[in-house]
């Protein structure tokens, strides 16, 4: 159950870099809490996105930048041991339109030490081709395709001891649509032509210790991902059965009493997707799919089998020390951080730099 | 490698009987909670820092759920 303190408002700014494409990202979020223990949150937060053809997933050799636009608004209630939230997102770009609701529901058992909570969700996406007039997945007469995806998750936390803290979860998601990408080809088919289902699945544990005499905090995380075509296939296999194993792991240092460091180290490893080939190493190999009807095909990187490494260093510092310097005592109660990791991909799309850095400041 | 989907529920829901198992009683007393409230023993500290982890992993690696994904032109999709 996501803890809620004062009003506050948080700023933060992302830049993610790898060879063909940057991404830039501020963010401006805000949370207010209001009477009989309901709360806001609401964000604004914009992707500035400059690729070129390798990311873009395009057979073009050009450089373009797309503009991504997204609000939302969440309400929450507390009760004596529950806390239920509703929220709706909306994000647009010029060719994609996102409409996101979502809501849970948590409560608190044994004395508050262990926490269930449900999540529900869908979103209803809409997407467009500058390229394409009337895109193959769109249905006449409309020009425009869509992927309406809807998610579930359970999730378990226990506190083990003043120390410990444990916790499980399980999602689920059902999608159902165009789920590539309208600019992408692959040589000698054409567009790209994905299944059109997927049922997505996660299971999930995490683990925290705290060491007092150090003031140390270490977490694990690990989970396990696989997806499947819900129903029967209309392809002789089953053209997903992607499996993913995820390690995390973090280390919290504190070295002063208002500093703090997070070290962080993750590792993702995932198998292809049945029905996806490597059309960089072989441009034929997918030939004989492509006549079993109906053809799936993609040139997508990511369905591919992919190892990646990330390895991050956060610095946290709560500036209470501000509070004996005139005029910077205003930021007394804010907490500044900056984060630096370094992302490392297997596939075509290389390394990347990835630079946070926000502030939070109640008001 | 065609795993029954029921059986990775079933280990899920196991470890969750474990952990629950364990909890007889509350295990930590309201005087106790010092440290739970640290950064470091939180799952869900920065929410903000997780959505664009999200958003950035969901396009770079096939394995998310694909859910508060959206994205187009970009390739995030």
């Amino acid at each position: 159950m996501e803890a809620r303190g004062a009003d506050q408002v948080t700023v933060r700014g992302a830049y993610y870099r790898e060879p063909s494409t940057r991404v830039i990202q501020p963010v401006v979020d805000i949370q207010k809490d209001l009477p009989h223990g309901v709360d806001l949150d609401a964000h604004y937060l914009v992707d500035a996105i400059t690729s070129a053809s390798a990311a873009a997933g395009t057979t073009k050799d050009s450089i373009f930048t797309e503009v991504r636009n997204e609000v939302a608004l969440a309400v929450g209630k507390n009760w004596d041991r529950t806390r239920a939230t509703l929220g709706y997102r909306y994000s647009a770009e010029s060719d994609y339109w996102s409409h996101g609701l979502g809501g849970s529901l948590a409560g608190r058992f044994w004395g508050d030490t262990a926490t269930v909570a449900l999540s529900l969700g869908v979103s209803l996406d809409t997407m467009s081709s500058r390229d394409r007039p009337s895109p193959d997945c769109a249905v006449a007469p409309h020009t425009y395709c869509t992927l309406d995806s809807y998610f579930a998750g359970l999730s378990y936390t226990q506190v083990l001891s003043p120390v410990a803290v444990a916790q499980v979860d399980g999602e689920i998601a059902y999608l159902d649509g165009f789920q590539g990408n309208l600019y992408r080809q692959v040589p000698g088919l054409g567009y790209e032509k994905p299944p059109d289902q997927r049922l997505r699945n996660a299971v999930a544990g995490r683990f925290a210790y705290y060491f007092p005499s150090s003031s140390t905090g270490v977490q694990l995380h690990y989970r396990f991902y696989w997806d499947l075509f819900p129903g029967t296939a209309p392809t002789p296999t089953d053209p997903w059965l992607m499996r993913a194993h995820t390690i995390e792991a973090r280390v919290y240092q504190k070295l002063s009493r208002s500093l703090e460091v997070r070290l962080l180290y993750r590792q993702h490893l995932q198998n292809r997707a049945q029905f996806w080939c490597d059309v960089t190493l072989n441009s034929s190999c997918y030939q004989p799919v492509a006549m079993s009807s109906p053809p799936t095909y993609s040139a997508d990187p990511k369905l591919g089998p992919i190892h990646t490494e990330y390895p991050e260093v956060k610095l946290v510092w709560d500036a209470d020390g501000l509070r004996a310097v005139p005029f910077l005592r205003w930021f007394s109660a804010a907490t500044f951080e900056i984060s630096y990791g370094y992302y490392m991909q297997n596939d075509s799309f290389r390394n990347a730099h990835v630079l946070q850095a926000g502030a939070t400041m109640p008001y | 490698m065609a795993y029954p989907s029921w059986r990775a529920w079933l280990v899920a829901a196991l470890a969750l009987a474990a952990v629950a198992g364990c909890a007889h009683e509350p295990p930590v007393q309201p005087w106790q909670r010092e440290h739970l409230a640290k950064r470091a023993m939180r799952f869900d500290a920065d929410p903000m820092e997780d959505h664009f982890r999200q958003h950035w992993l969901g396009a770079r690696e096939g394995a998310d759920l694909g859910f508060g994904q959206p994205g187009g032109g970009c390739g995030c999709n």
